[in-house]
């Protein structure tokens, strides 16, 4: 069993980094921009050149494009975290939290052991990982759906961490910076130079959601497990019958997204400059903003990394540029939420007289 | 067949791409002074002063900066002013507005930190561009402040004399509760501290019954804690002190309402909670300077881009608070204007160093 066999209409199948390769074979007369990702790359461009002609501070490189990219290295490992378990079908409302656990077990770690960076980050990683892997193995012992569960969780989470700093911690914060935090947070590639040739300006903490966003690409492109987990969210039934091991393969999800969200926390630690009790508050909902707008099926069984990026990318230029054009506090989160719905309107409208167009041919 | 041919030229394409970014990262070394700093003014007359005010969300607190800011425009003939409050208390969102500020030309500002924990990295990041940044409101937590300067009401104090006014208005006896707001921050925690303190000083006689923290998001939630609050224990209790608003309107409206004899001692001058003093609803509010923050912080920020420097980088400097009651409930203001002009000659005589 290589590839899940069950396909939604939905799913994004002409797109390269759909897994869902039967879907693609099958609609292989599709015009190039019927791909969704292609779409939401129109539209990113078409806003980008819209905000910067308004504002030409929008391509300003160390005071926009700079931190946009910090702000998105975040997000789009939240998303990814969100996008884990979105290939079983579940959801995990946890993840804020799962972040700042393991934001607080780095945090304790560097301030109390003197961790170097990496090795913080390892504990963080094992310490989501592994609060993951509780809520996985939670729903496949009860049956319990997963909302519930991680709600539940996310819940308890939310009174163990306020515990947590002001019983064993330091208050609210671990004020240590260990050796590399400053680094990473101010330096891009431009900094690194080999002779008179340095680098682009994109910062170094890009690499790490790069990184993640490889791995868990390459998770469900090319690994057995990845596809095993998604032939699990795609139908459980058929799965189990065919021989994998789904209760082991929903438990590795969520230990995946777990680890992913503790990633996000540091990400966020580096970028606001503190391992504090309030990182992850701002993660649930741009962590399903992300897959969803890039393809990504709630219903299980296909996912969409690069849609991912580009869902959370979309997401990004929106706020900075409407930032940027100083819209009031009453009228943000209208324009943002009207200019997501046009945007997905005409991917929608593209997509449907593409698919009209194929069906021709 | 064709699957397994695809997988083997994607795991090809993966090796070969880590391969050669492992190649090119090996040969790179830093470029020395990367990041550039201006720690004094570049002496800029006030025309070319531009200054952001920027909460960490909407509330009640804030409203009067606007006023001031465009007071201090007038006043001083500053090159603009703004105000923006879409921070959301979101410490993420707050660093992307002011950064969309300095790439629209803002090169002052006046910023309360979302997170206090947190704000000393972005006031290091825009002071390392050559801004001038002030910490108004609220102060980074710790020892060190990366900002020009801080002018805040020192919370610590302002939790102590709202605590102590409450004891004095229970006769100095019996049972106190305190109502805060967020409880991962360390403001709360100054507070908490400050009432604890007021408490410690009666020797016994004032027992600290509870602290409710977290309760000021908005009134809805402030209003369902201190029902529950005064249904559960609302005759055991004689004092309630709010550091916070939303609990403080909600207390007031509440006592009064369940006709139950607890003093009620609130923060701030919202019109609320001053009319609650006239009718004796409410015993007294500690009263802050929002007014002389954004008026004064605008004044020394105009200063400091003019090429005078802080005699004592980073220094927190107290906007003053003090109690209102209905002795001096009419008259309070104007002890607060001349508190601003004092701090505003005291930045003058004592923290700023002008050539």
């Amino acid at each position: 069993m290589s590839a899940p066999t069950q396909q939604s209409d939905a799913t994004p199948a002409s797109d390269p980094q759909a897994v869902d390769l039967d879907a693609q074979r099958s609609l292989k007369g599709l015009p190039f921009w019927a791909n969704p990702r292609f779409g939401l790359l129109v539209v990113i461009a078409a806003l980008v050149v819209v905000f910067s002609s308004l504002r030409s501070s929008f391509l300003d490189t160390g005071l926009t494009l700079v931190p946009m990219q910090q702000d998105l290295s975040v997000f789009l490992v939240v998303g990814l975290a969100q996008l884990s378990v979105l290939s079983l079908g579940h959801m995990n409302l946890a993840v804020p939290r799962m972040a700042a656990i393991s934001a607080f077990a780095m945090g304790w770690c560097y301030q109390h052991l003197s961790m170097p960076l990496a090795l913080g980050l390892l504990v963080g990683l094992v310490v989501g990982a592994a609060v993951g892997a509780l809520a996985g193995w939670i729903i496949t012992a009860t049956g319990v759906n997963s909302f519930i569960v991680t709600l539940a969780l996310d819940f308890a989470l939310v009174g163990l961490v306020s515990l947590l700093y002001s019983h064993v911690g330091d208050g609210v914060a671990f004020p240590v910076h260990p050796a590399g935090m400053t680094t990473l947070r101010n330096d891009t590639f431009s900094d690194y130079c080999t002779g008179n040739v340095c680098g682009p300006p994109v910062p170094l903490i890009v690499l790490f959601a790069l990184a993640a966003a490889v791995l868990v690409a390459v998770l469900f492109r090319l690994s057995r497990i990845g596809r095993e987990i998604l032939m699990t969210g795609s139908n459980l039934t058929a799965a189990r019958l065919s021989g994998i091991p789904t209760s082991r393969r929903v438990i590795q999800a969520h230990a995946l997204s777990g680890a992913l969200a503790a990633l996000a926390g540091f990400l966020l630690a580096i970028n606001s400059g503190a391992f504090s009790a309030d990182i992850g508050n701002s993660f649930l909902l741009p962590s399903f903003l992300g897959p969803v707008l890039g393809g990504t099926l709630l219903s299980g069984g296909a996912v969409s990394v690069l849609g991912t990026l580009l869902g959370a990318t979309l997401t990004e230029v929106i706020q900075t540029g409407l930032n940027l054009l100083n819209f009031s506090v009453q009228d943000l989160n209208i324009y943002i939420g009207l200019v997501l719905l046009v945007a997905l309107s005409l991917d929608r409208v593209r997509h449907v007289l593409a698919e009209r167009r194929g069906t021709r041919a | 067949m064709r699957i397994t041919r695809s997988l083997r030229r994607d795991r090809v394409f993966v090796t070969v791409a880590v391969l050669t970014f492992a190649l090119v990262a090996a040969g790179c070394a830093k470029k020395s002074g990367a990041q550039t700093s201006s720690a004094s003014g570049s002496g800029l007359a006030a025309s070319k002063v531009k200054i952001a005010f920027v909460p960490g969300g909407p509330h009640p607190y804030f409203q009067p900066w606007k006023t001031a800011m465009n007071t201090a425009k007038t006043d001083f003939g500053l090159g603009g002013v703004t105000f923006n409050e879409t921070s959301a208390w979101d410490q993420t969102k707050q660093n992307n507005v002011l950064q969309s500020l300095a790439a629209q030309g803002y090169n002052s500002f006046g910023v309360f930190g979302v997170s206090p924990d947190n704000i000393n990295s972005t006031f290091q990041q825009l002071e390392g561009k050559g801004l001038k940044v002030a910490s108004l409101g609220s102060c980074p937590a710790g020892t060190t402040d990366s900002a020009s300067f801080c002018l805040a009401t020192d919370v610590q104090t302002a939790a102590y004399k709202a605590a102590k006014a409450t004891i004095a208005a229970m006769g100095g006896s019996g049972n106190l509760v305190h109502l805060t707001g967020n409880k991962t921050d360390s403001n709360t925690q100054r507070r908490i501290a400050g009432v604890k303190k007021a408490v410690a000083e009666t020797g016994g006689k004032v027992k600290l019954i509870q602290t409710v923290t977290d309760i000021d998001t908005d009134l809805q939630t402030a209003q369902k804690a201190v029902a529950d609050l005064l249904g559960a224990k609302g005759k055991q209790i004689n004092g309630i002190v709010s550091t916070a608003y939303n609990p403080a309107v909600a207390a007031a409206a509440a006592v009064k309402k369940s006709g139950l004899p607890i003093k009620v001692v609130a923060i701030d001058d919202d019109p609320t909670i001053l009319a609650g003093i006239k009718s004796g609803a409410i015993a007294g509010t500690v009263v802050q300077n929002p007014v002389g923050q954004a008026y004064v912080g605008a004044y020394a920020l105009m200063k400091l881009q003019g090429g005078c420097t802080m005699s004592t980088p980073g220094q927190t400097i107290d906007s003053g608070s003090f109690v209102v009651d209905k002795s001096n409930v009419s008259t309070y203001d104007t002890q607060r204007q001349a508190e601003t002009t004092q701090l505003k000659s005291d930045f003058d005589s004592k923290y700023l160093s002008c050539k």
